[in-house]
């Protein structure tokens, strides 16, 4: 053997023998579970999301759009359906409704129109009134105008006017903060009196206190009207604000307002019916059909020109409809999702092609096939996971804003959330899967071979 | 007598490209025993490269028999395989094959990380490695913040972080001069003394010379396989056995 070989090892930093040795038998005796450990799995594959930064955001930006779009349309969607819901539970759900045309067909009471002719009178209310019993608690007929001017002194606003009875307040559940309702004197003397929404009073009256304001006077259509009360603060809804309501006898709205007729009777838009116990409502309800068959002398059901429906009916139909609007805007958000998923694939297979050779070295020392297909797929789906957090993050706070801007309870529903983070997670697993096996599958010699 | 550390058997290698195909290897055969240091020559192309990548088991022979540590390679698994070029096994590449974007210590902690060792163990081995090739006090340098004669020793610290018993070097001078080719050289020295099988492909003639044994390819074949001095008795036999198979 060579001495200048012997010299040149020489040059390498001298080791003690004796503490080598020892050192080398340390080291065989360390436990080791000949598995490349979950800890060291994933800082692989964060090292390598984190080399290529802006690859990596741009990859889970598919990701991150999918989910906030599910999160945010679906919490929007439910955040509008519990308002529905609040407002029609708000009535309760012992009311029934009478109005004009036939058939079924729902719709919260704001967007009943009769698409055909009125056929539902004052006449039919009196005749219900006159043959109510103690089942029955309240009846208020009602004709709504559209967008009114209103005026006191110099203040101008617009509002909505809606002719009613008195029982108005007990049926449609809308209170008081002072004054009174009209009285049944009012009603039958046409007088010119109203109750007014808040909204309605802060226009026209900045200054002035819902106590101080009764016995003031307002110009409806140039024409005055005192304020006898003011009803109490509502819950808006996504149709329309009852706060800008003014309520006025419907003798005085036919005689002020406008009026249309039926077989030379007033018609009116709607009859609601409350009913005392709420284990009453379907009796009344087949009741109160007959008693309209008889006045309207229809005999035959097919030929009624007029429904009755009952508030829970209504509501179903109305969530029926959200449910299947949520579920459907969730799902064009999902399929971005999905889009995002193969965002992932296609930036996976790119990173095994550009990696080849990485992989053909660790394989050379000693990376199994499953190390390699878990290294490439916990990449996928921590690009995807950590998308699916931001994504949620920006959904919830997208439902934030637009709840507020639409005025709708926020409704972050956590299944929403759970099944949104889930299945990015899973198209993390599924679209990461084949590119990972692909590395998984690499032969070590062709990759190290690889330029 | 000591049974081989490995043992080749008419070992063939066909590389098929389309239509034609390619026979790298045309059979083959050689023993390696414990504590050898061997050296593996031949011109260009004589199937080198090839003949190391089967004996690292990071390649198949297309036909014959390669037996290590009394096992067929063939039957295998490729779980099997990953552990024992894991373990047993250490590969220095000619063109280094250091991950870039891992620094020094990383790189040698390689291995030590798929054998499942402890973060304190590993750190600590892979110091011991990098402090014997006297690269230490590089540690958290990046490959390409290093000269091409440290990727080499990193290469090597890396090859011996696993203590193997068995160590392949295909041309580890080859890219280096002379003095920091002798410098690998001596390191391997010191290795084989402590009793690492090793086995150096080459084409320098001074690098077989310091080597016991040299096995000469050509064209696929086995050329030569002569054993230098200071030979020792078990080898004699090996040898003898060796020359009858290859002739
Ligand atoms: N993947 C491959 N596909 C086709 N032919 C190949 C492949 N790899 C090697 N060869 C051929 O096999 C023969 C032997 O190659 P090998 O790399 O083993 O040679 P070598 O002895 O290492 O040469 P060198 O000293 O130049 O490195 C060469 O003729 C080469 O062209
Ligand atoms: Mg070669």
């Amino acid at each position: 053997m060579s001495e200048l070989i012997r010299k040149q090892a020489q040059l390498l930093p001298p080791v003690n023998e004796a503490e080598d040795l020892e050192e080398f038998i340390r080291f065989e005796d360390e436990p080791r579970s000949g598995r490349l450990s979950f800890a060291e799995i994933l800082k692989i594959a964060w090292r390598s999301i984190r080399a290529n930064m802006l690859r990596s955001i741009l990859t889970a930006l598919g990701v991150i759009i999918g989910v906030a779009a599910v999160v945010a349309l679906v919490s929007v969607g439910n955040g509008v359906r519990q308002n529905v819901t609040n407002r029609f539970s708000s009535f309760g759900t012992n009311l029934l409704t009478i109005s004009s045309g036939q058939g079924g067909g729902g719709g919260p009471p704001g967007l009943v129109r009769g698409g055909g002719a009125q056929t539902v009178t004052l006449a039919d209310a009196e005749g219900i009134a006159a043959l109510a019993d103690k089942r029955i608690s309240g009846i208020a007929p009602a004709l709504q105008s559209n967008s009114q001017q209103i005026k006191a002194g110099s203040n101008n606003t617009t509002a909505t006017l809606i002719g009613t009875w008195p029982d108005y307040e007990t049926v449609q559940n809308a209170p008081l903060q002072a004054g009174s309702y009209f009285s049944s004197d009012d009603l039958d003397k046409r007088r010119r009196v109203a109750v007014i929404g808040t909204d309605v009073l802060t226009e026209l009256f900045p200054d002035t206190t819902a106590s101080a304001l009764i016995g003031q006077s307002i110009k409806i259509a140039n024409i005055s009207y005192d304020v006898v009360g003011v009803l109490k603060e509502q819950a808006t809804a996504g149709f329309s604000n009852p706060n800008s309501n003014i309520i006025i006898p419907i003798n005085t709205y036919l005689q002020r307002i406008e009026r249309s007729e039926y077989q030379g009777e007033p018609t009116v838009r709607s009859i609601a019916v409350h009913v005392t116990d709420a284990r009453d409502v379907t009796a009344v309800e087949t009741d109160l059909t007959t008693l309209m068959a008889n006045l309207h002398e229809k005999t035959n059901s097919a030929d009624y020109d007029f429904n009755v429906r009952n508030q829970a009916a209504q509501l179903e139909s109305v969530t029926a409809v959200f449910s299947t609007l949520t579920l459907f805007l969730g799902a064009i958000a999902g399929i971005s999702l999905l889009v995002g998923g193969i965002g992932i694939m296609n930036i996976m297979l790119v990173s095994v092609t550009e990696r080849t050779r990485e992989i053909g070295v660790r394989k050379a020392l000693g990376a199994k096939p499953r190390d390699i297909l878990s290294q490439f797929l916990l990449e996928a789906i921590l690009l995807s996971c950590v998308g699916g957090l931001i994504g949620i993050s920006i959904g919830v706070i997208i439902a934030y804003f637009s709840t507020k801007a639409l005025s709708v309870p926020l409704v972050v529903s956590l299944p929403s959330i759970v099944l949104a983070f889930a299945f990015s997670a899973a198209v993390g697993i599924f679209f990461g899967f084949y590119p990972a096996q692909r590395a998984a599958k690499l032969d070590p010699v062709d990759s190290l071979r690889y330029e | 007598m000591t049974s081989p550390v490995l043992s080749l058997k008419n070992i063939k290698k066909v590389y098929v490209m389309g239509e034609s195909e390619f026979w790298a290897l045309k059979g083959v055969s050689f023993d390696l025993y414990e504590g050898e240091m061997v050296a593996l020559m031949g011109p260009s192309g004589s199937g080198k490269s090839t003949m190391m990548n089967i004996i690292g088991i990071l390649d198949n022979a297309t036909e014959g028999d390669y037996i290590l540590r009394g096992e067929n390679v063939s039957d295998l698994d490729e779980f099997d395989r990953a552990e024992i070029r894991n373990a047993y096994i250490g590969f220095i590449f000619q063109s280094f094959h250091l991950l870039p974007r891992l620094n020094l210590l990383e790189n040698v902690e390689v291995p030590l990380t798929y054998a499942g060792y402890a973060p304190r163990v590993r750190r600590d081995r892979a110091l011991d490695m990098l402090e014997k090739v006297g690269l230490a006090d590089k540690r958290r340098n990046l490959p390409s913040q290093i000269s091409g004669g440290q990727k080499q020793r990193v290469a090597v610290a890396r090859a011996l972080a696993m203590n193997p018993a068995l160590l392949l070097a295909d041309e580890p001078t080859g890219n280096l001069d002379t003095q920091t080719g002798n410098e690998i050289m001596g390191l391997f020295h010191k290795l084989n003394d402590e009793g690492v099988t090793v086995l150096i492909v080459t084409h320098e003639a001074e690098i077989a010379e310091q080597t016991k044994r040299s096995i000469r390819l050509r064209d696929g074949l086995l050329e030569t396989d002569q054993v230098h001095k200071q030979v020792r008795p078990q080898l004699q036999g090996a040898q003898r056995q060796e020359a009858g198979l290859a002739s």
